[in-house]
């Protein structure tokens, strides 16, 4: 009893550590800079927490956001997946029930952290129940410390796949245990966490997909048993009426395609059971395995086809037709070095796990071999899901891992016995020498593996971007605040009603931020309102004014990175705008006539005219041309491109500079208000008299 | 008297016959003009029915492309197709083109309004020439008035030679419209077919020992088969097509491995599936070495090759990585 109680106080303390080394990896960001929300959309995710914490959770529910998508506005309610800001805005409610007075924001930036460590304990859970408490102790240091999870988990990350990861490991571990005990309990739990993770993110697609796979194969295999037939028929039957109580899911379980492969599953599985059932009283052995066959080949046709991995034509479809999909540079497929960057040892040995669980084989290791079959198409189809991959890697590697370390570290006790009886056999000296530094490398890999995690996280996924370091040649550090400078003028300076204008990426920040309105932002749900502002934004000055004029543009705020060489500013980007543009607006704006007759992008004076005459040139380079910033280059020397700019001489006539942050970052322009009259471009006509006209009259006499 | 009297009237009359006769001789040129148009229109229209791409020579090149009695606009790709010349993006260009041009052949819209052609170097060389071009394959357009504008050749450089967008380029240019109707592509199809019967048969075949459905081993081969195609990239190799392995034309070296960390050759993902595949195999060997019920000399030995290859080829990874990934501080025995 008191070894089993030690080992249990061993794998708590282990699963501590482990929860406190994941939570503190992670905050780098907080400690560098400040607790702030990173990027695009945790601005977003933070500013619908902020109106549940502060209105309450049905008026959350009913929120029309007029602020976004001016002039069309957006329902939030119906539109989110609401579970990330119900999580944090419990927690925040909690807190202050119990007079634990932190801000809301406090709560988002460090929510993903602590779900790490809650993602750990389900890895280890369903970890356990897959081989052993071992392994499973290993798969929650893994998976608390790999980057390819803590990309997305960092402090200040307030996303929906924070949370989604640990209630996608906790409805599979429940899925598990459900198959292995058939009881209802357990299954119900796993609806319940399958419930949790449709209201958090829309990857639930993959459970809702693998747990029939499972079910299926394992029908294929012949290894259909009450309890199987129990978990799933509840778990299908909850777990749909469950999910379509989100309002953004609604009625799409029943509708459409990528659900009905769990539904053709079902059928299937109460035909097995009703067959097996009148197996038990009919004798005609070769009628009924003929009718498996045909039903099980007949099910298997259906869900391929259903299923079928059409990943791949899709996105060459996207990339073809949709420019603004081919723009996101997460929709991409994954090279093997992020395989390595990401997860570094672990891809290497994670095959060495599936290996034994597949020749080791029961109903839960063939959940596992799927879980990472699937999963791993899917990471090499596109690289954000790299995070789906994570946790099944972790899992296997610490599987592989922890079976070595069974046997090569300690556990001597059950060959000591012959060695005892000869004193001078000589193996037993170099066993354990060989022993002795198998443990030692294996150590000596995973000790480069905890090193390679924490310098990724703190080079890699610990920058905010809201909040830009630059570092001098003697180390020290300069904060560029350009951002949130520029965003807090909008706020303290503008019109509470004005009306923003800006490239797609920073729509959040600027409604989150400045709480301005904005015309497009990163729900890119309406593909024509944003090639609208593309068009405004590559068109020249006076057909741009005539678009912002209609779109009631109040300010444009543009990212302009040629003074501090920052690269991911508007004219990088700028192709993209060209090219959504143009899908929308043919005759309008055509790609190649912003391309040399070479066909480069250039913005010096070998550029084409049409691209250094339009808005976004004039806006980024207005006033550039008379700066010098240093004595080796000319006057409007742009150091993204490297390149002197093409057209000194801007002079806007429809907007005038509002605003431009210390380091140029942000460039906000005002848009002139129409005066009462048009002003005529030419000259007023002047009507040259034909003769002086005089006077003929006389005059009066008295004069003279 | 009559003399003088008659020599305006002759004067006239003369004047009338010159007239008249430049009347019909003006109306012969036209005549002629709409019967050569006419001519030209029959002989394009009986080629495209024949073959939906017409093969050009330099003398037809310039009979029914340059020469000025036009009222259809060709679509002209200057290529160079024989085996000899060793260009294999003109044979792709050359698929999407005849995808283009069966789709406008066979459709409702079909008219004597455009034409598509083609030009193969070897067999119009003066072609090439005169129009000064040096790269192959070239889209141009040659529309029914005027002369060709510098819009009129397809930038394949930036947009690609997809049919699609040849049939946006020619609805720019020409106001036709063209629907493309890819041909399905069938031998996916008839090779599931093929396998799932081989399958099939094998499965008939050996029904009376269907064991070997239940060799665990061939089915983790198979998984881990999946696995490390994945993890070595070939999914980004099939998507983005890169080239096998980097010849430099200077110094004729040829480099397996990309120099960024954003992109890879195919060789280079070979090499990594290799690696990890060896590593795997690694740390299966030492799990064997410990369970299995050999004699204790020949476990070591598994134990320790085991043991070397999983270590030399992690080091070889991370330094491949570490050459690819600029900055990466960490190594592992090999720099």
């Amino acid at each position: 009893a008191s070894v089993s109680g030690f080992l249990s106080l061993l794998s708590f303390t282990i699963l501590f550590l482990a929860w406190l080394a994941g939570f503190s990896s992670r905050l780098f960001a907080v400690i560098r800079f400040e607790s702030i929300i990173h990027e695009f959309d945790p601005w977003f995710n933070y500013r619908s927490t902020h109106h549940l914490s502060t209105n309450g959770f049905y008026e959350f529910l009913n929120w029309f956001d007029e602020r976004a998508w001016y002039p069309l506005g957006r329902i939030v309610g119906g539109t989110v997946y609401p579970g990330l800001m119900v999580t944090a805005g419990l927690i925040h409610y909690i807190l202050n029930l119990l007079h634990v007075t932190v801000h809301i924001r406090d709560v988002c930036v460090f929510l993903a952290p602590v779900f790490s460590g809650l993602t750990a304990v389900s890895t280890f859970l369903l970890t356990r129940e897959l081989w052993n408490q071992g392994a499973g102790l290993l798969a929650a240091c893994f998976i608390a410390i790999v980057p390819g999870y803590i990309s997305r988990s960092v402090a200040g990350s307030f996303d929906n796949e924070g949370i989604a990861i640990f209630a996608l490991q906790f409805t599979y571990y429940l899925w598990v245990k459900s198959v292995k005990t058939g009881s209802v309990f357990w299954t119900i739990g796993c609806c319940l966490s399958y419930f949790y993770m449709v209201s958090a993110w829309g990857g639930y697609v993959f459970i809702i997909n693998l747990i029939p796979l499972h079910v299926f194969v394992l029908l294929l295999m012949q290894r259909f048993s009450r309890r199987l037939y129990i978990a799933y028929s509840t778990f299908y039957i909850v777990g749909l009426v469950l999910s379509m109580q989100i309002p953004f899911v609604g009625f799409q379980p029943i509708r459409t395609s990528e659900h009905m492969a769990a539904a053709g599953v079902f059928a299937l599985l109460q035909a097995y059971a009703f067959l097996q059932y009148l197996k038990d009283r009919l004798t005609r052995q070769e009628f009924q395995t003929l009718f498996f066959l045909g039903v099980s080949l007949a099910a298997g046709v259906v869900f391929l086809t259903l299923t079928k991995p059409s990943l791949p034509p899709l996105l060459r479809y996207a990339k073809i037709h949709i420019p603004i999909i081919a723009s996101v540079s997460e929709h991409q497929p994954t090279t093997w070095v992020s395989f390595f960057f990401d997860l570094h040892i672990l891809v290497c040995t994670f095959p060495a796990g599936l290996w034994f669980c597949i020749k080791n084989i029961n109903d839960e290791r063939v959940f596992v071999a799927l879980y990472a079959i699937s999963a791993v198409y899917f990471a090499g189809v596109m690289v954000r899901l790299m995070l789906t991959l994570t946790p099944v890697v972790c899992m296997l590697s610490a599987i592989a891992f922890s079976s070595v370390f069974e046997h090569y570290l300690g556990d001597d006790m059950k060959r000591e016995n012959p060695i005892k009886q000869h004193p001078f056999y000589p193996v037993k000296n170099s066993s354990v020498y060989s022993k002795l530094i198998v443990t030692m490398l294996m150590l000596m890999l995973l000790m480069m593996f905890a090193v390679h995690c924490t310098w990724v996280t703190s080079n890699a996924y610990s920058s905010p971007s809201v909040v830009l370091a630059s570092y001098n040649h003697d180390g020290s550090r300069n904060i560029l605040d350009d951002f949130r400078e520029a965003y807090y003028w909008l706020r303290q300076n503008t019109d509470e009603h004005a009306r923003v204008m800006s490239w797609w990426d920073y729509g959040y920040q600027i409604a989150g931020m400045a709480n301005r309105t904005t015309l497009v932002d990163n729900n890119t749900w309406n593909n024509s309102h944003i090639a609208l502002v593309g068009k405004a934004m590559s068109s020249n000055e006076s057909a741009a004014y005539e678009i912002m004029k209609s779109l009631d543009v109040d300010y444009v705020l543009i990212i302009f990175g040629g003074v501090i060489g920052y690269s991911g500013d508007d004219i990088n980007k700028f192709l993209w705008m060209v090219r959504i543009a143009e899908g929308e607006h043919p005759k309008d704006i055509r790609e190649s006539d912003y391309f040399t007759p070479q066909g480069e992008f250039r913005v010096d004076k070998a550029g084409s005219p049409t691209l250094l005459n339009c808005l976004m040139y004039k806006m980024s380079y207005y006033r550039f041309g008379e700066m010098q910033l240093d004595f080796r280059t000319p006057p409007g020397f742009d150091r993204t491109r490297n390149a002197e700019i093409g057209n000194k001489d801007i002079r806007l006539k429809h907007l005038e500079e509002a605003f431009t942050s210390e380091h140029w970052l942000v460039r906000i322009y005002r848009v002139k208000k129409q005066e009462n009259r048009q002003a005529l471009d030419h000259k007023l006509r002047n009507i040259a008299a034909k003769q002086k006209y005089t006077s003929k009259k006389v005059l009066p006499s008295r004069f003279h | 008297m009559a003399v003088f009297k008659g020599f305006p009237l002759n004067l006239l009359f003369a004047s009338i016959l010159l007239i008249l006769l430049l009347c019909i001789q003006s109306g012969g040129g036209q005549k002629k003009k709409e019967n050569m148009l006419a001519e030209k229109v029959e002989q394009m229209m009986e080629w495209s029915s024949r073959r939906s791409v017409i093969r050009m020579n330099g003398d037809k090149f310039r009979r029914f492309v340059k020469a000025p009695p036009r009222n259809y606009s060709v679509i002209v790709m200057f290529t160079a197709l024989q085996p000899q010349r060793q260009c294999s993006v003109c044979r792709q260009a050359n698929e999407e083109y005849q995808v283009l041009a069966n789709s406008w052949r066979y459709s409702s819209a079909f008219s004597n309004k455009l034409f598509f052609t083609v030009v193969d170097y070897d067999e119009g060389a003066d072609v090439f020439q005169q129009l000064n071009m040096n790269s192959a394959p070239t889209f141009m357009h040659f529309p029914a008035k005027g002369k060709p504008k510098r819009a009129d050749t397809f930038d394949l450089q930036r947009i690609g030679f997809a049919s699609e967008q040849l049939a946006k380029w020619i609805a720019d240019r020409t106001d036709v419209q063209i629907r493309v109707f890819r041909p399905p592509n069938y031998s996916g199809t008839i090779a599931l077919a093929l396998l799932v019967s081989l399958v099939g048969g094998l499965l008939y075949l050996r029904r009376n020992n269907l064991e070997f459905i239940y060799n665990k081993t061939g089915w983790a081969m198979a998984a881990l088969c999946v696995v490390f195609a994945m993890t070595s990239g070939q999914m980004w190799n099939h998507i983005r097509g890169p080239p096998y392995a980097h010849k430099n034309p200077q110094n004729g070296q040829v480099s397996y491995i990309h120099g960024s960390s954003q992109a890879q050759f195919v060789a280079e993902s070979h090499i990594i599936l290799l690696l990890n595949a060896a590593i795997t195999m690694g740390m299966v060997l030492l799990n064997e070495a410990a369970t299995s019920k050999g004699d204790v000399g020949k476990r070591r030995i598994i134990c320790l090759v085991g043991l070397g290859l999983v270590v030399f080829f992690f080091s070889f990874l991370l330094s491949i990585f570490r050459s690819k990934y600029h900055g990466y501080p960490y190594s592992f025995l090999i720099k």
